[in-house]
């Protein structure tokens, strides 16, 4: 009984990280650890700025098909 | 023994796809039940992904998961993150459903069930999934590299171009004629117009909250604006009831295409975080959920399928839109079976986010044969009607008279019962005024989807309710392919614009945004407007124009493919590609002949013209129809032109790259290919996600 619930814990925690990178809340987050690995030098973007300027990036090439 | 086991599961599901393939192919009769239709095609998937996709991925493509994906060798959290498979899988979906899987196969429901469900299955598995997949496979390899790049790259200089052209010009049309759905849909209805017209100060208002409140909690976000969308939808309802906001709301065909195209330019020219992203996450949210119900609804109803598996119409004299079953069921189902426009989406986000080559098979296979699925659903939703409700909606009335009782005795005297009272019943219980003359596939398949959610929930209480859900979903996310499309098209005009003046291609010059976002919107606003003063619908010419464009962007895509292939080594399999292109060039060339050249009216642009040009000379159009007659002569004369463009830049492409491939195949030019170098993985063969989340943190799932 407790491994099915641990099962189901980890499976729905699965399925939460999935969500939320699925519909973009943890793309800061991405950018942060991928910031904190490669150590671009380019300045460090907050939340705002990440925000706007990656819907920009993502709204000028087709990304929504017919 | 576990093999063995498999092997005789693995039969066993071939078996049993094609029995209900042929229950459904000679079947007659009595109605057939929505059951057989789902069980063929998740059969059909599960066999063509489970054999034919792992011989693409082993033998022609030959897939290394040992070699290092872009994603992971620019990562850098903004357009190269490696994402877990399942997660990119729903991105690269949510990209490629739009509105084609949907409205294509509604209107080729006209030629009877058979030949559209056929073609869906069949196409999906040896045309769009086998482009949609090598296309990817081949931007992954050139560092997510985009379809025009390629193409110049590996084809000609010319070859780029012309794909990079063919993209906005099927780009324009394909915004007309979802515009032009969505003008159909609407007209008339003041409580999806009202339900429409709300979601624009709900994404303002998401977009305000995701830029100053809480920047980026998309999901937070997102749920409060379903839920306020649930609310409006159902408001809609009391505006419809009210004498004053129902006149407000009540607009024709002209007044909503006037709104749209200021619209269209208010999403292109303003900034995108405030209208366009959230608007694009509302869809994405509402779209997934009413893909999910109507799949789960048609579980649970196991509707009775009405429509005959081949109607009269296959000899090309269909109401909803003229020609025959060949070329035109192929051209009318465009995004279900195979879509151009996808092999955008596999060489611009996906390859750039894929964690390795291997999980190639499962997205770009993969999520086309779900979209299949989702055109499979459609056809079946179109299809539980009677067919006589069917062809009353989305005939013009040109064709079946301008009356109830015209429209209904034509349409029993072609074999399909229909009385006056059933059609008024109907719009009485959508919450319509009428639901004749509504061609475009939405209304009708708004009524197919809320029989069927009704039927699941609420009974027919909440008939008008599922109706008007159903049309808001699918003018949601038809407008969120027209703003964001109209965007990316700002972009094409900016740069083509600024190598005649270099201040027009600055992307944030405000005067180059306005003229551009002006000119895009221009564009396709003219063939918006011309398909909504069209006497036989618009849709009867714009529909399979876009058909037409989108094959073509497919065989431009496959062109690109193949040359690959052949430059890879791979001359063996290379009918694997080669074989869906020279399918597509026959089609899409057939149908562009016919619709420029065939010398019936209602088919051929041409004639079309030349017969009013005939009745002008003959002195029978009135004076006051003088100006609208000429006018439609030129749209028609244009639409020939468009055609034929289409036709010609296709045309230069495969000879440019037939070409090359007698100069590879005679060895007089050199195979070069522009893959990116080996580099070898970090992630260990057996990756599951901990060399990942060891290396850049806990973010990725599982594999």
């Amino acid at each position: 009984m407790r491994k099915v619930a641990k099962r189901t814990r980890r499976f729905l925690l699965r399925f939460w990280r999935g969500l939320r990178e699925w519909c973009g809340d943890a793309a800061y987050e991405s950018y942060l650890r991928s910031k904190a690995v490669h150590g671009a030098s380019c300045r460090t973007l907050n939340e705002a700025e990440f925000y706007v300027e990656q819907l920009n990036r993502r709204y000028s090439r087709p990304n929504r098909c017919c | 023994m576990k093999r063995i086991l498999s092997s005789v599961a693995w039969l066993a599901i071939a078996l049993l796809g094609a029995g209900a393939l042929g229950a459904i192919a000679i079947h007659r009769g009595e109605p057939l039940n929505a059951m057989w239709f789902v069980i063929a095609a998740l059969c059909c998937y599960l066999v063509a992904f489970r054999l034919y996709s792992a011989f693409v991925a082993a033998k022609v493509l030959a897939l290394d998961d040992t070699r290092a994906t872009p994603a992971e060798r620019h990562d850098d959290g903004r357009d190269f993150v490696p994402t877990n498979k399942w997660v990119l899988f729903g991105h690269h979906f949510a990209a490629i459903a739009g509105p084609g899987p949907l409205v294509g196969p509604t209107l080729a429901a006209q030629f009877g069930y058979l030949p559209g469900t056929l073609w869906l299955i069949a196409g999906a598995a040896f045309g769009g999934c086998v482009q949609d997949f090598v296309i990817l496979f081949c931007s992954i390899r050139r560092d997510g590299k985009s379809l025009g790049q390629m193409a110049r790259e590996e084809v000609s200089e010319r070859g780029g171009f012309i794909a990079q052209l063919a993209v906005l010009a099927i780009m324009v049309i394909l915004l007309a004629v979802i515009a032009l759905v969505v003008v159909n849909a609407l007209k008339s209805s003041p409580w999806a117009t009202f339900t429409l017209a709300m979601t624009i100060p709900i994404a303002l208002l998401l977009g305000v909250y995701l830029r100053f409140v809480r920047p980026g909690r998309v999901l937070e976000a997102s749920i409060m604006g379903v839920a306020l969308i649930i609310f409006v939808v159902v408001a809609g309802q009391w505006v419809a009831d009210s004498p004053y906001w129902s006149h407000v709301f009540t607009l024709s065909g002209l007044g909503l295409t006037a709104a749209i195209i200021i619209y269209g330019f208010s999403a292109s020219a303003l900034p995108v975080w405030l209208l366009l992203a959230p608007r694009d996450y509302l869809s994405a949210f509402i779209k997934a959920g009413a893909i999910f119900s109507l799949a789960a609804g048609i579980l649970l109803v196991r509707p009775q399928v009405l429509m005959p598996p081949l109607t009269r119409f296959i000899d090309g004299t269909g109401p909803v839109f003229a020609g025959k079953i060949f070329p035109f069921c192929f051209i009318t189902i465009a995004c279900g079976a195979v879509s151009g426009f996808h092999s955008l989406i596999s060489s611009g986000t996906t390859p750039k986010m894929i964690l390795r080559e291997g999980h190639a098979r499962f997205i770009g296979y993969g999520a086309m044969l779900l979209e299949s699925f989702v055109g499979v659903m459609a056809m079946v939703a179109a299809c539980a009607m009677t067919p006589g409700v069917y062809f009353a909606i989305n005939s013009p009335p040109s064709i079946v008279g301008a009356t109830a009782d015209a429209g209904a005795a034509t349409i029993s005297s072609w074999g399909y019962p229909l009385q006056p009272e059933t059609m008024t019943n109907l719009a009485h219980a959508v919450g319509e005024i009428t639901l004749w003359n509504r061609a475009g596939g939405a209304p009708s398949l708004a009524v197919g989807m809320a029989q069927i959610f009704s039927n699941t929930i609420g009974g027919p209480r909440l008939l008008s309710i599922w109706y008007h859900f159903a049309i808001m979903f699918e003018a949601l996310f038809i407008l969120t392919v027209l703003d964001a499309g109209t965007r990316v098209g700002r972009f094409m005009v900016q740069e083509l614009g600024g190598r005649i003046w270099a201040p027009f291609g600055r992307r944030g010059w405000m005067p180059g945004i306005l003229l551009s976002s002006a000119i895009i919107v221009a564009m396709w606003g003219y063939f918006l407007y011309q398909g909504v003063i069209d006497p036989l619908g618009g849709i009867n010419s714009l529909w399979p124009l876009f058909g037409i464009g989108n094959q073509l962007l497919a065989a431009v895509a496959l062109v690109v493919a193949t040359t690959i292939l052949l430059k890879m080594g791979r001359l063996r399999w290379i009918w694997v590609t080669l074989v869906p292109t020279v399918w597509l060039v026959i089609v899409t060339m057939t149908a562009s002949y016919q619709k420029i050249f065939d010398p019936s009216p209602r088919l051929g642009f041409l004639a079309n013209a030349n017969e009013l040009a005939q009745q002008i000379a003959a002195g029978k159009i009135a004076a006051a129809k003088m100006v609208d007659t000429q006018r439609l002569i030129f749209n028609l004369r244009l639409d020939a032109a468009v055609t034929a463009i289409f036709a010609c830049m296709v045309l230069v492409l495969v000879v440019e790259a037939i070409f090359q491939w007698y100069s590879i195949l005679s060895r007089r030019r050199e195979a070069i290919l522009h893959e990116s170098p080996y580099i070898a993985t970090r992630w260990a063969k057996d990756f599951s996600g901990a060399a990942h989340d060891a290396a850049v943190g806990d973010a990725m799932g599982d594999d």
